[in-house]
């Protein structure tokens, strides 16, 4: 019963936080506080809630309703799980948004952004926790409808609303898609209770259970942002304000990572050898895709979309890996996979969260998202840097940070594989660990140039020159999240056997004594690796004073930063992101497909140039060869239809009396 | 059912509100138009009194008193005046000419007979008035279409109006007294409304030919 109390507890804090936002919504300071600490106790509340489910019983509340519509709540240790993963997320960017939303006083409606702040997360810890198809879909459009408002919430920018409306119909799309999963499954079960869908796969015809998979892949793909379907993240990601993007990217599209879990796992049975496969090769293409887009991007928030899109396919590669065992009838190895997969969602929950607030605190001081134009902003935003350089070697996956623990995981999962009897599948999951590397590589390359083009160097700008550190709040939320990045990388042993308990009831075994021992994590079945971050960090500590001590002894010359000595060194000779990313352009050229344009103008001859000007920009692939051709194929078909558009009240008076009349003669003639 | 509409004069009646129907559609004067809805409507306002009678129930009567006051007395005097008013050329322009509207009358009366025989009904009489109403919205309808000016296609919906009329209080005794009453209201201010926009039309484009109404179009 205290459960039950609790969770209502966490609703209606949400719901009196998004009450007071609007009731407040005249005094930007009050509603600043009202709102956020609203979301602040509930998301503690949640917190508190989700580890005595993870650590006790599933926790079920009915509410009576008739037999179609059952609208209910069922929270087991998947769902518990993902509200842990929210309400940690949602407790950092709360503080957060109290220094943030400063920026915004006396320019926008602060409480109209708090109501939809609080509804937004309380509509995703519903999604969660739904208990029926139907209220799920409600739930599920409530937060897709909440999040296209905080996408436009800067809606007076053009751009602002071209990044909504591609979110948006990207979304609806992708809710149809899921409706129709839902209702292949609820045709062979008779109820649109989740409880009765559990193994539906085994009543469907094999045909039925693959549209099943293929719909709930693409509608839960288009929120989860895997390749091709991702176009709409780096639109509304940088649109939204840097709070919401942070939530929009740790968190909303990972519930579409756990309906994927529930549907393909638990629902369909993940039996069948080539949904797995299938989801493997989308989700290497999302993750080298995504990674390669983001090394071209200036935009640092449009780069840090495209990195969503790479770690969603790595938490897919986890996934995919895991139903390729579950087909293969290694429960133990699929569970591996799994937790492989969830492990590298919470991480990537924090460091993407983390990153996208480190991103909102320059825009907030810099009033700019292209990192050309920044640089040096370590010496005027210490923490700031210090936070965004933790969430960077997070998602670089650098020892002893948690990307490093998850892709360790992950990799390990995939060389698994030798244990497969299918020799061809063997030889592309290892393949696509090929593609796992890869991707970690160009990752960690594109976080050097992310964070040395803006942090390192000297100022390139005015607005990089007159950066100031950010409010404490602010600092405080980072804070949060860099101690989670740390945390969950020294404790894998620890979180890996939390995460054994989720995967347990879903693959059927739990494998938390085998890669558990002591302060190290390893590999089933036989430790053929393992790997202690614990005491990489003891090591860390131990040696990191080293060469400190032993160089204090030198001497050093202060000159400016890489100056080379040279007693002249200005902002203008300073690298830049797009030389940085250069070579990766050069090499990757069919895939990028950059066009550049160079324009002279001369004066008398040939030789005497006035000026230069120099353009580069590459090919959105996706955008002009998938999208364009289809909305060009809609528009023409809609033109056509234009002809009977006459624009005479007559001629659609006289369309309805046709039709009227053909259907009542259809009648007589059917009915005599 | 029994006496009312086993009676002689109930049929009758019936069979001049579509006599009057066709009346509507074939005149070729706007007045001799609204003329004929105004016997229509004053038809009605009979049968009404006839059902309410029979029956004995006063909300009925009440209803057969509001026909007449609204359907056969206001609606036609605003009519008069909006042609007036407008100054209104008096021949009804159409599109399609009056001898084969009133040959497609006559089949869309045939379609409503079948269509209602083919539904299937208990009692003789209320299928003959409910094959009569189904006409009269179809004419209605018909009606509004094949007409140019503003006015015909008010006087459409408002034939289509009165078949609805017809049907419910031949088939249930009428709506109940408060949806009957809305109904008039709704009639009475939808009536006034068109009227209204009718001017507005005039003055905007010169013309309440709806044919050269197509700039919705983009």
């Amino acid at each position: 019963m205290d459960l039950t109390y609790l969770f209502l507890g966490i609703v209606f804090t949400y719901l009196i936080g998004a009450v007071l936002s609007v009731v407040l919504h005249r005094n930007d300071r009050f509603v600043t506080y009202a709102s956020f600490i609203s979301s602040f106790i509930a998301s503690v509340l949640g917190i508190i809630f989700s580890f005595s489910v993870m650590f006790g019983d599933t926790f079920v509340i009915d509410i009576p309703g008739s037999s179609i519509l059952q609208f209910g709540v069922s929270i087991d240790k998947l769902s518990a799980f993902f509200i842990m993963v929210i309400s940690i997320t949602s407790l950092a960017v709360s503080i957060y948004s109290i220094g943030y939303m400063t920026e915004y006083f006396g320019k926008k409606d602060i409480g109209y952004l708090g109501f939809l702040f609080n509804m937004f997360i309380l509509s995703m810890i519903l999604v969660v926790s739904a208990s029926n198809a139907v209220m799920f879909i409600i739930v599920w459009e409530l937060m897709s409808v909440i999040s296209y408002f905080l996408v436009i919430y800067e809606h007076e920018k053009p751009e602002t609303r071209k990044a909504g409306l591609i979110y948006i119909i990207m979304t609806h799309v992708g809710t149809g898609f899921i409706i129709l999963s839902f209702l292949i499954m609820a045709s062979a079960s008779g109820s649109f209770d989740f409880g009765s869908f559990q193994g539906i796969g085994g009543q469907l015809s094999p045909a039925l259970k693959d549209m099943a998979f293929l719909f709930a892949l693409l509608g839960f793909g288009t929120k989860a942002g895997i390749v091709p379907l991702h176009i709409w993240l780096p639109y509304a990601h940088p649109a939204a304000p840097s709070n919401v993007s942070a939530l929009m990217s740790g968190v909303m599209i990972k519930t579409a990572i756990y309906m994927m879990v529930r549907v393909f796992f638990e629902f369909l049975g993940a039996d069948v050898l080539w949904w797995g496969i299938l989801l493997l090769v989308v989700a290497c293409i999302s993750s080298l895709l995504g990674v390669m887009y983001a090394l071209m991007e200036h935009d640092i928030k449009r780069l840090l979309a495209y990195h969503s899109v790479e770690n969603i396919g790595i938490i897919l590669i986890g996934l995919s890996v895991s139903m390729i065992f579950m087909s293969a009838g290694q429960p133990e190895l699929a569970a591996f996979g799994l937790i492989a997969g969830l492990y590298h969602l919470i991480n990537h929950a924090m460091f993407k969260s983390l990153l996208f607030m480190g991103a909102g605190s320059i825009i907030f001081s810099t009033h700019t998202r292209d990192i050309e134009s920044l640089g040096g902003l370590i010496k005027k935003m210490p923490w700031t840097a210090f936070f965004f350089l933790i969430g960077s070697i997070s998602i670089s996956a650098l020892p002893p940070f948690n990307g490093f623990v998850s892709e360790w995981l992950t990799f390990h999962a995939q060389l698994l594989s030798t244990n497969l009897s299918n020799n061809l599948v063997t030889v592309l999951v290892l393949g696509s660990g090929a593609a796992l590397a890869l991707t970690s590589a160009l990752a960690a390359a594109c976080f050097v140039k992310a964070f040395g083009i803006s942090f390192l160097a000297l100022p390139r700008t005015e607005h990089a020159m007159n950066a100031k550190e950010v409010p404490k709040t602010m600092l405080a939320g980072m804070g949060i999240l860099s101690f989670m990045c740390i945390l969950l990388g020294i404790l894998a042993f620890h979180v890996a056997g939390i995460l054994d308990s989720v995967s347990a009831p879903i693959v059927g075994t739990g494998i938390a004594s085998t890669i558990t021992s002591g302060l190290t994590i390893g590999t089933v079945p036989s430790f053929a690796g393992s790997i202690s971050t614990t005491w990489i960090a003891l090591l860390l500590i131990l040696f990191m004073p080293l060469p400190i001590i032993l160089l204090r002894s030198g001497i050093t010359s202060k000159y400016e930063t890489w100056g080379c000595g040279q007693p002249f060194s200005t902002a203008r000779n300073e690298y830049t992101a797009t030389a940085f990313s250069k070579p990766i352009r050069k090499w990757l050229g069919n895939i990028y497909r950059p066009h550049r344009e160079i324009h002279a103008t001369y004066a008398n001859s040939h030789f005497f140039k006035t000026s230069f000007k120099f353009e580069s920009h590459i090919e959105e692939v996706f955008e002009q060869y998938l999208y364009e051709p289809f909305i060009e194929l809609t528009l023409a078909v809609s033109r056509s239809f234009r002809v009977i558009q006459t624009g005479s009240i007559h001629a659609y008076l006289a369309y309805i009396f046709a039709v009227l009349v053909i259907l009542l003669i259809s009648i007589i003639t059917g009915g005599i | 059912m029994g006496i009312m509409f086993g009676s002689e004069l109930m049929e009758s009646i019936i069979a001049l509100i579509m006599v009057s129907t066709f009346m509507v559609l074939g005149s070729k004067q706007l007045h001799t138009s609204v003329s004929a809805f105004q016997f229509q409507s004053f038809l009605l306002a009979c049968i009404a009194g006839i059902v309410a009678f029979s029956t004995g129930r006063i909300d009925i009567y009440i209803v057969a008193v509001l026909t007449l006051i609204i359907k056969a007395i206001l609606i036609p005097y605003l009519f008069v005046y909006v042609i007036r008013e407008l100054k209104v050329k008096r021949e009804v322009e159409l599109f399609i000419n009056i001898s084969p509207s009133l040959l497609i009358g006559g089949v869309l009366v045939v379609i409503s007979y079948y269509l209602v025989r083919s539904i299937g009904n208990n009692s003789q009489l209320s299928s003959y008035a409910l094959s009569t109403s189904m006409a009269m919205v179809l004419i209605g309808m018909f009606f509004m279409i094949t007409r140019k000016k503003a006015i015909s296609q008010m006087l459409g919906i408002l034939i289509m109006e009165n078949g609805l009329f017809l049907a419910a209080i031949s088939l249930t005794y009428g709506m109940p007294l408060l949806v009957e009453v809305g109904i008039f209201f709704d009639i009475l201010v939808g009536t006034l409304i068109m009227g209204v926009l009718i001017f507005r039309i005039n003055t905007t484009f010169e013309t309440i030919d709806t044919d050269r109404l197509t700039t919705l179009m983009e």
